[in-house]
């Protein structure tokens, strides 16, 4: 058990030097393709897309991880974080939290619910 | 030498994400993020999904669809598929834009995702076939395919981004709880635009159907599609209550023969231009090959069927389905490509993908033009389509967004504004920005009044409004009542102008008596002490009326 987790932490910690190197490409592009804006903005879009949907995508996805290489867990996740949190955001919204706080709670829920199953896994 | 290789395939990908990026969103967005008000929005509709997010905003939640939107009628159950506006939402408080901003982001960056995906999809066939067909995704920028993103068929763009995440999972049904992914994307299929949950299926009735005349369905399928399919209607059972009462009822299918899009630049088959050559090669090829269940190909030939239902009364839903055919059919693409290159090199190594993926990147960027091939916007044959989406603010400005807000923000809630003629006003959805029950003059009525040389009191009126799948209210869970039906007398038809709080008047118009008209109406009605201007700038002026039901104008010719 001790040793599976150790796994998946390893792998986390390899796969999130791949993040990191992501996350500034994804910054050198933006600020290719938005040329006249701000560097700050354009930070702090990068940084909120890899929050909403790269990360909690990323450790949902890590639950496959033997068998489907980094990038297209990557990738993937991206868009399954969008549909999950696209439709806990209507439910959660309709039962009382306002939608205001949903980028700060679906998200965080995603990424813990992500390693406690991988953990459990 | 591997390492190499894949290294390279990932530059290409990341080079890629580049090129697309900067001839969508960064074209259209002129290169910002942040902008002052609404900006590449072309249509109405883009407009109503804009306004929709911004009320979802301001209310924190989507039970109630706001009156403003509603023909001023409150307690209107919130029945438009919902996914994209809570999206549009929270990366409009995580952005720190507007949500005009967020929402067109929303759709734009998840169709890029959406192509990555179909990349994968490929893959998992041919890689070399995924890297020539990923070009081939720039065209849903291209005109006029890029329609979709520019006049606001957003929930379906985001929707068939998930359907693309559906197909992947659907080919990835290997995985251990593969029916999780299946059953949710399936439900954000339909919590983001249904109709496209109708292709989903048709894909798995293909599939499977295929499956089982190559002898390869299995019990372990079977259960994991019933899993899915029963997951995803406890996941969507809430909103499907909704739709069944709302867009089912209003929107039923009537066979209807429509091979062309009437009053929409719709995309044709034809338009792929001289690129048909290498796709019509790759589907002819992928014929012999679709036993072997490659999703990729059943995917394209599935929405291809799609793109043509309209010939049998699926009308706008096959014709949006088409928006997205660059990145469906670039299999057939990219697989016929390498099989009709095959032909001439024999050895083929990653050099060439990767050049060919660099050239046809290149020419669908449409930066660089080649000089023997005729490029044009115009998709007739011989021509091969590019990126080309406008630079520019579209409908809005800045003068009259000024004014949109300015009521938001300074009028009581409860107050009725009406519109005079506004050469933008036809896109009446960009109303609703003044988050007030509002009104408008029809045009037609208004050029009456100018050619009788008459200022009137009462004009021909309407109350622009969302009324798609009803305007309905909800006493239970499962009872619905439309409000609609009730209020049609109430809101067409001859309205006395001096009911409402707030007139808005254009300074300024293509057509100079109509604005003139309007100036000699304001005019007219501030020579009354209790009828103030409140706002001006140098397009618009704001009349406040301080006692609505008095006579606020004197009727008169002149």
């Amino acid at each position: 058990m001790i040793a599976l987790k150790k796994e998946v932490f390893d792998t986390v910690k390899k796969e999130f030097k791949f993040i990191g190197i992501l996350f500034l490409l994804a910054l050198v592009i933006f600020k290719i393709a938005f040329f006249k804006e701000d560097l700050m903005i354009l930070f702090r879009t990068v940084l909120s897309l890899f929050w909403l949907f790269a990360l909690p995508g990323y450790f949902i996805m890590l639950y496959w991880k033997e068998k489907l290489e980094f990038t297209e867990r990557f990738v993937v996740g991206i868009a399954l974080s969008a549909a999950i949190i696209g439709i806990l955001s209507y439910y959660i919204g309709l039962l009382g939290l306002n939608i205001k706080y949903h980028m700060f709670v679906l998200p965080l829920v995603l990424i813990v619910s992500g390693i406690v199953i991988n953990m459990r896994k | 030498m591997i390492k190499i290789k894949i290294d390279l395939e990932k530059i290409l990908l990341a080079l890629f994400f580049a090129f697309i990026l900067f001839v969508s969103l960064g074209s259209l967005f002129n290169h910002n993020i942040k902008h002052e008000f609404p900006f590449a929005y072309f249509a109405s509709d883009a407009f109503q999904h804009q306004v929709r997010a911004e009320a979802i905003k301001d209310m924190g939640n989507f039970k109630y669809e706001a009156a403003y939107i509603s023909k001023g009628i409150e307690g209107i159950e919130g029945r438009y598929p919902p996914v994209l506006y809570p999206l549009a939402v929270i990366l409009s408080h995580a952005l720190g834009v507007e949500t005009y901003d967020s929402i067109l982001i929303t759709v734009v960056f998840f169709a890029i995702i959406g192509s990555f995906i179909m990349y994968f999809i490929i893959k998992n066939f041919s890689k070399t076939a995924a890297l020539l067909s990923l070009p081939l995704s720039l065209i849903i920028f291209s005109h006029p395919v890029s329609t979709g993103f520019l006049w606001g068929h957003w929930p379906s763009l985001l929707s068939q981004s998930f359907l693309l995440l559906f197909f992947w999972a659907v080919m990835r049904l290997d995985l251990d709880k593969s029916f999780l992914i299946i059953a949710v994307v399936l439900s954000a299929i339909t919590l983001t635009h249904t109709s496209e949950a109708i292709f989903a299926m048709l894909f798995l009735a293909l599939f499977f159907g295929i499956k089982l005349l190559a002898k390869k369905l299995s019990v372990r399928d079977i259960k994991i599609v019933a899993i899915s399919i029963a997951l995803f209607f406890i996941i969507s059972f809430y909103w499907l209550v909704i739709f069944q009462n709302t867009w089912a009822k209003s929107e039923t299918y009537n066979f209807v023969v429509q091979p062309i899009w009437d009053g929409n630049p719709g995309f044709y088959i034809a338009g792929f231009g001289f690129l048909l050559i290498p796709m019509i090669a790759g589907l002819i090829f992928s014929l012999p090959k679709l036993k072997q269940l490659h999703v990729s190909l059943i995917l394209a030939f599935t929405m291809l069927i799609a793109g043509f239902l309209n010939y049998i009364g699926f009308g706008l839903r096959s014709f949006q389905a088409r928006f997205f055919w660059p990145i469906y059919l670039s299999v057939f693409f990219g697989f016929g490509l390498y099989a009709l290159l095959k032909f001439i090199i024999r050895k083929w190594n990653f050099t060439y993908t990767a050049v060919i993926f660099i050239v046809f990147s290149l020419l669908f960027v449409g930066m660089v033009k080649f000089p023997i091939i005729k490029q044009t916007s115009y998709n007739v044959i011989p021509s091969i389509p590019y990126a080309n989406v406008p630079t520019g603010p579209g409908i809005m400005n800045p003068l009259h967004w000024e004014a949109l807000e300015w009521i938001s923000k300074n009028t009581p809630e409860d107050s009725k504004a009406y519109f005079f003629y506004g050469d933008i006003y036809s896109q009446d959805a960009l109303l609703r920005n003044s988050k007030r029950f509002h009104a408008q003059v029809v045009p037609d009525d208004f050029i009456d009044a100018i050619n009788k040389r008459e200022i009137r009191r009462v004009y021909d009126t309407e109350f622009p409004g969302d009324s798609g799948g009803g305007i309905i209210t909800r006493p239970s869970f499962f009872s619905f009542y439309n409000k609609e039906n009730t209020l049609d007398e109430d809101l067409f038809g001859k309205k006395d102008i001096c009911q409402f709080d707030y007139y808005i008047f254009d300074k300024a118009s293509r057509q100079e008596a109509f604005a003139q008209y309007n100036l000699l109406i304001a005019n007219e009605m501030v020579t009354k002490n209790f009828i103030e201007p409140v706002f001006e700038n140098q397009l618009i002026v704001i009349l406040k009326n301080n006692n609505p039901g008095d006579d606020c104008i004197e009727e008169r010719s002149f």
